[in-house]
């Protein structure tokens, strides 16, 4: 067990799909991504990439009509997720994988205080000392500017959305994970709310040394806390690397249209460039070649029949044909 | 403290008001029923020769009471009356008041209908539970089937069949009355087993009418509450199973309770289909008789009795969720 360091997460050839009446489509298709030890990875893209789907993975918790079809989702001191069931499934979550939700504003049940459902937890994962738990709680509420004794004794109705938000992030670390998964933790939250949520993430994340994992699709969120980003499009990955790289000189034809379509608050914004199209759903992700190849300006032949491998590069990963054939001598990721 | 009391009191003055103007509509209502037996006696005296005079008297002997005066008059007897805890007095059964009537009667309405519908709450929740986490599968489909096939068939159809199949086809139960007669009514033995025997088809028939609608009420709060996102968080915390249900069931019971207080409450109606068809002497089938006989004072003390109870269940399904509610509890203070 590791649980005083940061674990490493490494996601190889992931795919999920999704039952419907049209067969099997798959959400993520052959995703590879790895999280280093002690860092903060972003993830973005648009609606429908893939994104809570793969943040999902990590507990192994995609929702029926999906399921993973294969591939290896492997935490340190845990093991291939994958293959985790029953208890041994149920302990790992929340224990080892902390999990804020998209929805965190509805993440607690309405009909116990807060306190009362953190003793649930404690007694789910058979802790002996809940004294000590509720303490925990409430120093890590404080922590996050808020008066524990009082949030505790709160139902979900009495606190504001971002004190609901801290609860959800007290929730993921009260058990002591060193994996925290935040699936777009300042969604639906003011600005200045949505500041102070990112740097009790970011505090946190050095106190505690975790390895934490962001899903967002607000690139200024990403560029504030992430130490790596990865760029996901159609259920793939398709750019990843160091935050600065990856916004400062973006590579895959996607991620730079993303950062152009970025308005600035100096400037026209005429200036954004929206991508043109749309991006895919479940039904119409192709079957073949490259997702992105319908709204790609470097579109060439071999993109209509043959997926990209992602490349790897100078810590850069990148899945495009045509910047693999511009780039420099490419070694493919097996010999890295 | 305070605000309970306060919201009690709202309650009781906004249900004493209820009351009243029910009470009224159907003092109206039924004194426009035509057939007054009253008066049939009175005009049949003086057809067979008695003075106006003599047939008053003996009217008023039979019935205890004159069958003079104005509407008004007689609306102001009767509320005086009521303030008094008098219903008044039979016209059916001369010389019987109202509440004792309706007191025997009660007895055999309320423990068959409310273990009728204990029986089927229980039966429908937690049916209703398996069959909104098996929701697609086939059992689900059945359980689901099943309670939309008896909430569809009329009670009175339900009873005429539990009487053909228990009765007729395979007779181990009795098809009518309350108990049989041969047996002392007393705390013994043989007696209760009759009064149970006697009781079994009346209870199934309304277990078996009304679980339909609380396996479709309970399987649509369930899968409701599964789909809200603190049960996946739940799980995703890794919450035990207990507790995972413990969160699911307390959530989607809630609405229930509303509907299980107001059948309570409709339990004082009687159920006048089930009563006549097992000849089981309860408030539905005193209430049908007393129409029949053009009772006033009976018809009004059954809809009395009823008005009451279902606006004591309402003030009490009220309270009682701003108990099991947090949500509404702090409502209220704020």
């Amino acid at each position: 067990m590791t649980r005083t360091s940061a674990p490493g997460v490494r996601v190889k050839d992931l795919t999920v799909v999704y039952k419907t009446p049209a067969g099997e489509l798959p959400a993520l298709g052959g995703v590879s991504l790895s999280l280093a030890p002690g860092t903060i990875t972003g993830i973005v893209g648009e609606s429908g990439s893939g994104k809570s789907t793969l943040a999902l993975s990590l507990l192994n918790a995609v929702q029926p009509p999906g399921r993973i079809k294969e591939g290896v989702v492997e935490i340190d001191g845990l093991g291939d997720v994958v293959k985790l069931t029953g208890e041994e499934l149920r302990r790992a979550r929340g224990r080892q994988v902390g999990y804020v939700f998209q929805a965190a504003q509805n993440s607690l049940n309405p009909l116990k205080t807060v306190g009362k459902q953190l003793l649930d937890l404690g007694r789910s994962h058979d802790f002996d000392d809940l004294p000590a738990l509720l303490k925990d709680a409430r120093a890590l509420l404080g922590r996050m500017g808020l008066d524990g004794g009082r949030v505790l004794d709160s139902y979900q109705h009495e606190l504001s959305g971002g004190m609901r938000q801290r609860v959800g992030i007290m929730f993921a670390l009260v058990l002591n994970a060193h994996l925290v998964v935040l699936d777009e933790p300042t969604t639906a939250l003011d600005m200045i709310t949505q500041a102070a949520i990112l740097k009790i993430v970011r505090d946190v994340h050095h106190e505690r040394g975790l390895t934490t994992l962001i899903i967002t699709h607000d690139m200024g969120v990403a560029a504030e806390v992430t130490d790596s980003l990865a760029v996901m499009y159609g259920g793939r990955v398709v750019e990843h690397g160091p935050t600065t790289e990856v916004l400062g000189s973006p590579r895959h034809p996607y991620t730079k249209g993303l950062i152009r379509a970025i308005p600035r608050l100096s400037g026209d914004i005429d200036e954004a460039r929206a991508l043109p199209g749309r991006p895919p759903t479940l039904g119409t992700i192709p079957k073949q070649g490259c997702v992105f190849r319908e709204r790609c300006p470097l579109r060439i032949a071999v993109c209509d029949t043959v997926d990209p491998e992602p490349i790897t590069r100078d810590a850069r990963t990148v899945a495009c044909h045509a910047v693999g054939r511009l780039a420099t001598p490419v070694v493919p990721k097996e010999y890295v | 403290m305070k605000t309970v009391v306060r919201r009690l009191s709202g309650h009781l003055l906004r249900g004493l008001a209820m009351i009243w103007v029910v009470t009224t509509l159907s003092f109206v209502i039924i004194r426009n029923i035509p057939g007054d037996p009253v008066r049939g006696q009175y005009e049949k005296l003086i057809e067979q020769g008695m003075s106006p005079d003599q047939a008053e008297r003996s009217t008023a002997a039979l019935y205890g009471f004159l069958p003079t005066g104005s509407l008004w008059d007689q609306y102001t007897d009767y509320l005086n009356g009521l303030l008094h805890g008098n219903l008044g007095q039979s016209l059916s059964t001369p010389g019987t008041g109202v509440a004792t009537l309706i007191g025997s009667a009660a007895k055999w309405t309320i423990l068959p209908v409310l273990g009728g519908t204990l029986l089927s709450f229980l039966l429908g929740v937690t049916l209703g539970v398996y069959a909104a986490i098996k929701r697609s599968g086939k059992l689900g489909d059945a359980l689901a089937i099943s309670g939309s096939l008896l909430h569809g068939i009329p009670q009175y159809v339900i009873g005429l069949l539990v009487v053909a199949v228990f009765s007729t086809l395979w007779p181990i139960l009795p098809a009518g009355g309350p108990v049989d007669i041969d047996f002392a009514p007393g705390f013994n033995g043989p007696y209760i087993a009759s009064l149970i025997q006697h009781a079994t088809l009346p209870v199934l028939t309304y277990a078996l009418a009304s679980y339909g609608g609380w396996i479709l009420a309970m399987k649509s709060s369930v899968a409701t509450v599964l789909g809200d996102d603190f049960i996946m968080a739940a799980e995703l915390r890794g919450m035990s199973r207990g507790i995972l249900f413990r969160y699911i069931a307390r959530n989607a019971i809630l609405p229930l309770f509303t509907i299980l207080a107001l059948s309570l409450g409709l339990l004082f109606g009687g159920a006048i289909f089930i009563e006549s068809i097992f000849n089981y002497p309860g408030l539905g089938l005193l209430l049908v008789n007393s129409i029949g006989a053009r009772d006033y004072a009976l018809m009004g003390g059954t809809f009395l009795v009823l008005t009451v109870a279902i606006v004591v269940a309402n003030i009490a399904a009220d309270l009682l969720y701003a108990v099991i509610d947090p949500r509404v509890r702090k409502g209220a203070e704020a």
